[in-house]
């Protein structure tokens, strides 16, 4: 509180100093005011978007961990605005981080699938409108959903250049391996920025260090750093289901996504309990990857230093979404829940402006192209969904946040296997990574899928909305979500979607355990009428999906 | 075609008048107020005067001698801007007839008074319903209800077709003159015109002048003589309504209509031919008052609702585009007992016709009326002060297109069309003619004026992302409601 009036009092004498230079100083003076006034920011400040894919804010510890696995991010929080309580678009990192770059809703920016063409996406991103005022722009990206596309007739990766790195002068992707992952660190970035520090630029650099295989690129004394003493991971005792991205130890996606309940599946049958000791290696190889990502956050804010960038420079960290680690017997990002919807929102404004604001109001990702836009002094473009978040970070009276946030649960994971994974990747001979016993029903299940997901078909979704206190998710199609299950197939039918409407009782009930929409049909019944309207409005909206004779390509990895 | 005969563009008009330099253009004589500068004889007021408002319907600005044209085909029309106010950077608020003239008589944009399309509900065969101002802008006040509660006589003579009282146009009227089933003449509207003004002559009037003659759709009861066509043409066309509606949809259906330039030279011929008998009609129309003793209190508007495409973009007619053959339009103020004379080019909009009626008759408007209205008077230009402004435009055109675009004053141009997002950029002092797109050369302007438009129709209510802009809703005339797919919007 302290800290904030004394700010406000400082801002009223900066704004009365150049009032006063507006009315008493010298031609020269008052163009000088003029040049910091605040609506032209875009002429000398530099933008840099940190995309830190599957960062959950709870496991930093401006988020209240007790592990030290974000020393870095800390250290710049404390001169930066963080949002607390930012909200993703969906639960996949293609579809939510395309939310953020048009600030329109996933429908209506066009991005819904894994499967892209060059042009499926018309919607004005980030860097092409700053471009337009005179930026240059440039990408180094680990985040292979945003560079690496799959031609599924060749089975060669292409260079699509599509939607994530249209606008770019230069878009960098490192392609370097350690191991098997190349989800490396964007180290990169720091030579780009020696060697453009002079120039007013755009950079996103977005790291997919922290995404499974977890901390399968960390040196190995990092690697380790939190894992339980002598701990040798379970699933070293079954088949080896790990296939193309990890080593022995790693916790792929591949094993993850047979974790049910605290089961380990093989067979479609439950094969293993969790202990509380594979959960503990499962989360301190995710907090390793937290870490190592840090370090490099370090070197960069070293770099900004050194070069003085950190004066004129706006740096975002947004982290898209977070990953479920335990909570509900579940390791991935397979549905709508907490873990995976709250994510990191932090800006850092040039020299340190509004250091150490915290905003608790919801937020989400469509938000920040027009903060952004707001700050630099660059008209928001009509057609953006998002709010301007300034008023919040300037602490001005009566400014809000999201008090409904939407969420489109598309595609289903289910679509995104049957474009990729199961076609391309389970089905590669020279990668086999299931065990034989179940080759033949994942090819049924596979052809399944390909049917129920027609390629010129518009994708099934979910929705649903969330307030501080209450989420609500609606199942559009319960009968194909239940039929097309991943969940249902691998556990052998145990599990499975049994309503069409999920109540949470966010306060009450923090790991969504009890559906309360029976109890609450007034609740269910006002949330469900701001959904369905929100819904409606979006389908008017919604961008064309696919073109006939179209050829898709296929990004590769959840 | 002789060189000088070659149509000269419309900004090449305005510089070549403004130089002093060009050809015979009956506006060189005029001088031109430039701002700041006061223009002493215009009284404070014209209170209790007449008015009469004249739509040539589908007349192009270039085409006036007042305006640029070589041609000498409007003397009347010319005369009058010699003693009156020419606006020579007039730009029509739709290209088309419906939306572009009610616009005059609401002082709004088509959004807003959402006549947009002829049917407000197109559910065929049965449930189509004629779009009409009461049933879907019951809030709207007319021109002509200001001035009747003012104490004055109004009676409206037309050709029927786009301002035929279904849509209510008849709004406010006391007589309101159109044929049914036509694309009338003034032939029909003007003596329909004095018998009324004979009678009502010594009351406070406002007469409204409109006939189809120059438009598409219009033949001269007479027959054409062909006084403007190239000698051996080999008449692939005739010049009838027939040819040009086929002409139309042929455009419409291609992109592109087929043309030779000899075609285009009959067509610009044929519409000449149309505009000089019209203009001679108009002259037995102005003779009549003059005989009449009318002269020394009336205020002549003399305007057009839309121009003619003639192949400028490969298509021939109206409506379904922005481009300035279609929206820059005539607008001339004759004020009595004035003798101006005066080329104002300052950009302005139609949206600006009925405040600036308003304030020359200095009637007292009613509060919602006021309210309601979106331009600006011109008034104070006719007194030498500046009026430049943004101007927007707009157009809904049958099952095939809606477009938004806006004007700057200083000559940029963005055309947006929303079933598609295309957006074009035209720098119309370098282009007047519109062909090069500068959207990505030009991508910081684009994008502002872009956000400019979209700020401009969410601020008169017209939320553009409330609904999809799907080809295939509400065509505006029964012959064309066939084809059309109804789509629920």
């Amino acid at each position: 509180m302290h800290e904030e009036r004394s700010m406000s009092r400082l801002r009223r004498v900066v704004v009365s100093a150049v009032f006063f230079a507006l009315l008493t100083g010298s031609p020269a003076e008052r163009a000088r005011a003029a040049d910091k006034a605040p609506d032209r920011r875009f002429e000398n400040t530099n933008v840099i978007l940190v995309s830190l894919q599957c960062l959950r804010p709870d496991h930093m510890g401006i988020g209240g961990y007790t592990r030290n696995t974000t020393p870095n991010l800390d250290e710049i929080s404390r001169s930066s605005v963080l949002f607390q309580n930012s909200i993703s678009h969906t639960n996949l990192t293609p579809v939510a981080m395309m939310a953020a770059l048009t600030g329109q809703y996933p429908r209506v920016n066009g991005l819904v699938t894994f499967d892209v063409t060059k042009d499926s996406v018309s919607a004005r991103t980030m860097p092409e409108i700053l471009k337009y005022y005179g930026y240059s722009t440039a990408a180094v990206v680990t985040s292979l959903e945003f560079v690496m596309r799959f031609d599924g007739e060749s089975g060669k990766v292409i260079d699509l250049r599509d939607v994530f790195s249209r606008s770019y002068d230069d878009y960098i992707w490192p392609r370097r391996h350690v191991g098997k992952s190349m989800r490396v660190l964007p180290t990169e970035s720091l030579d780009w920025l020696e060697k453009n520090k002079t120039r007013k630029f755009f950079l996103w650099i977005a790291t997919g260090s922290i995404h499974p295989p977890y901390a399968a690129t960390v040196p190995p004394a990092e690697k380790t750093l939190y894992d339980p003493p002598g701990y040798t991971p379970f699933w070293t005792k079954f088949f080896p289901v790990s296939g193309n991205e990890g080593g022995p130890d790693d916790p792929t996606i591949d094993l993850l996504l047979r974790i049910w309940d605290g089961e380990y599946y093989q067979g479609f049958k439950p094969v293993y309990r969790l202990t509380p000791d594979d959960a503990d290696y499962i989360r301190a190889r995710y907090d390793a990857g937290v870490h190592y990502t840090d370090g490099f956050i370090g070197e960069l804010f070293n770099k900004l230093r050194q070069t003085g960038l950190d004066k004129n420079t706006v740096v975002i960290f947004y982290s898209i979404h977070g990953k479920a680690l335990g909570e509900r017997g579940t390791f991935i990002n397979y549905d709508l829940y907490e873990p995976v919807l709250k994510n990191l929102l932090m800006v850092r404004f040039p020299d340190g402006q509004y250091a150490g604001r915290r905003i608790s109001e919801q937020v989400q990702g469509i938000d920040i192209l027009p903060t952004l836009l707001s700050y630099l002094g660059i008209p928001i473009a009509a057609d953006l969904q998002g709010n301007d978040l300034m008023p919040l970070v300037r602490g001005e009276a009566g400014a809000k946040g999201t008090e409904y946030a939407f969420i489109d649960r598309m595609p289903w994971w289910e679509h995104w296997m049957s474009r990729f994974f199961l076609e391309f990747k389970f089905h590669d001979p020279l990668r086999t990574n299931h065990p034989p016993s179940e080759e033949e029903a994942i090819v049924a299940y596979a052809k399944m899928l390909n049917e129920a997901f027609p390629l010129d078909a518009y994708p099934p979704g979910d929705i649903a909305v969330r307030t501080n206190k209450w989420k609500l998710i609606v199942r559009k199609d319960l009968r194909l979500l239940n039929k097309v299950s991943w969940p249902r197939f691998i556990t052998g039918g145990k599990r499975a979607f049994t309503d069409d409407t999920e109540l949470y009782d966010l306060v009450a009930d923090p790991h969504e355990m009890h559906n309360v929409a029976a109890e609450n049909p007034k609740v269910v019944e006002e949330l469900k009428a701001k959904l369905l309207a929100w819904d409606a409005n979006i389908e008017k909206r919604k961008a064309p999906y696919h073109r006939a004779g179209e050829k898709r390509y296929l990004i590769p990895y959840p | 075609m002789s060189a000088h005969n070659k149509k000269i563009s419309r900004r090449e008009f305005i510089k070549r008048t403004a130089l002093g330099t060009g050809s015979l253009a009956v506006s060189l004589m005029l001088p031109e107020i430039l701002p700041g500068r006061a223009w002493a004889n215009v009284p404070a007021t014209f209170k209790d005067c007449n008015l009469v408002f004249v739509s040539f319907d589908a007349l192009q600005a270039a085409h006036v001698g007042s305006f640029g044209y070589s041609r000498d085909i409007t003397p009347t029309i010319d005369a009058m801007a010699r003693e009156g106010f020419c606006f020579s950077n007039n730009i029509s608020t739709a290209s088309w007839t419906v939306p572009a003239s009610m616009s005059w008589f609401t002082g709004v944009y088509p959004s807003e008074h959402r006549l947009t399309n002829k049917f407000s509900v197109f559910d065929p065969p049965n449930n189509s319903v004629l779009s009409n101002l009461k049933k879907l802008s019951p809030e709207l006040v007319t021109l002509a209800e200001i001035l009747k509660q003012n104490g004055y006589v109004t009676g409206g003579f037309t050709g029927n077709a786009g301002v035929n009282g279904f849509f209510g146009f008849d709004q406010g009227f006391d007589t309101y003159f159109y044929e049914k089933g036509k694309f009338g003449s003034m032939s029909a509207s003007i003596p329909k015109g004095l018998e009324w003004l004979q009678a009502n002559k010594d009351k406070k009037f406002f007469l409204f002048l409109h006939g189809y003659d120059m438009h598409g759709q219009n033949v001269p009861a007479e027959g054409f003589d062909y006084r403007f066509v190239d000698k051996g043409y080999d008449r692939r066309f005739t010049g009838s309504a027939a040819e040009q509606e086929a002409l139309r949809e042929e455009g419409l259906e291609k992109g592109a209509v087929s043309m030779r330039d000899e075609d285009v030279r009959f067509w610009r011929a044929i519409y000449d031919e149309k505009i000089q008998r019209t203009d001679a009609k108009f002259r037995q129309f102005t003779d009549r008052l003059a005989a009449m003793g009318l002269l020394d209190r009336t205020i002549f508007v003399l305007t057009s609702d839309h121009g003619t495409e003639f192949f400028e973009h490969q298509r021939i007619d109206h409506g379904f585009t922005l481009y300035n053959e279609l929206i820059h339009t005539p607008l001339i103020i004759k004020l009595p007992k004035v003798k101006a004379g005066a080329v104002i080019r300052d950009q302005v909009s139609s949206i600006d016709v009925m405040p600036t009626i308003l304030d020359l008759l200095g009637v007292n408007v009613p509060g919602n009326a006021k309210k309601q209205l979106r331009g600006a008077s011109l008034v104070p230009a006719l007194r030498g002060g500046a009026v430049a402004k943004d101007v927007f435009f707009e157009t809904d055109y049958r099952q095939y297109t809606y477009k938004r675009g806006m004007q700057t004053r200083d000559g940029w141009k963005l055309i947006y069309t929303l079933e598609d997002k295309k957006r074009e950029l035209y720098n119309l002092n370098d282009d007047p003619k519109e062909t090069r797109n500068l959207v990505k050369q030009e991508a910081r302007r684009a994008y502002e004026m872009e956000q400019k438009l979209f700020a401009h129709f969410k601020a008169i209510g017209h939320d553009l992302f409330a609904r999809q802009w799907i080809p295939g809703l509400n065509p505006v005339y029964d012959s064309q409601a066939k084809q059309a797919v109804k789509k629920a919007s």
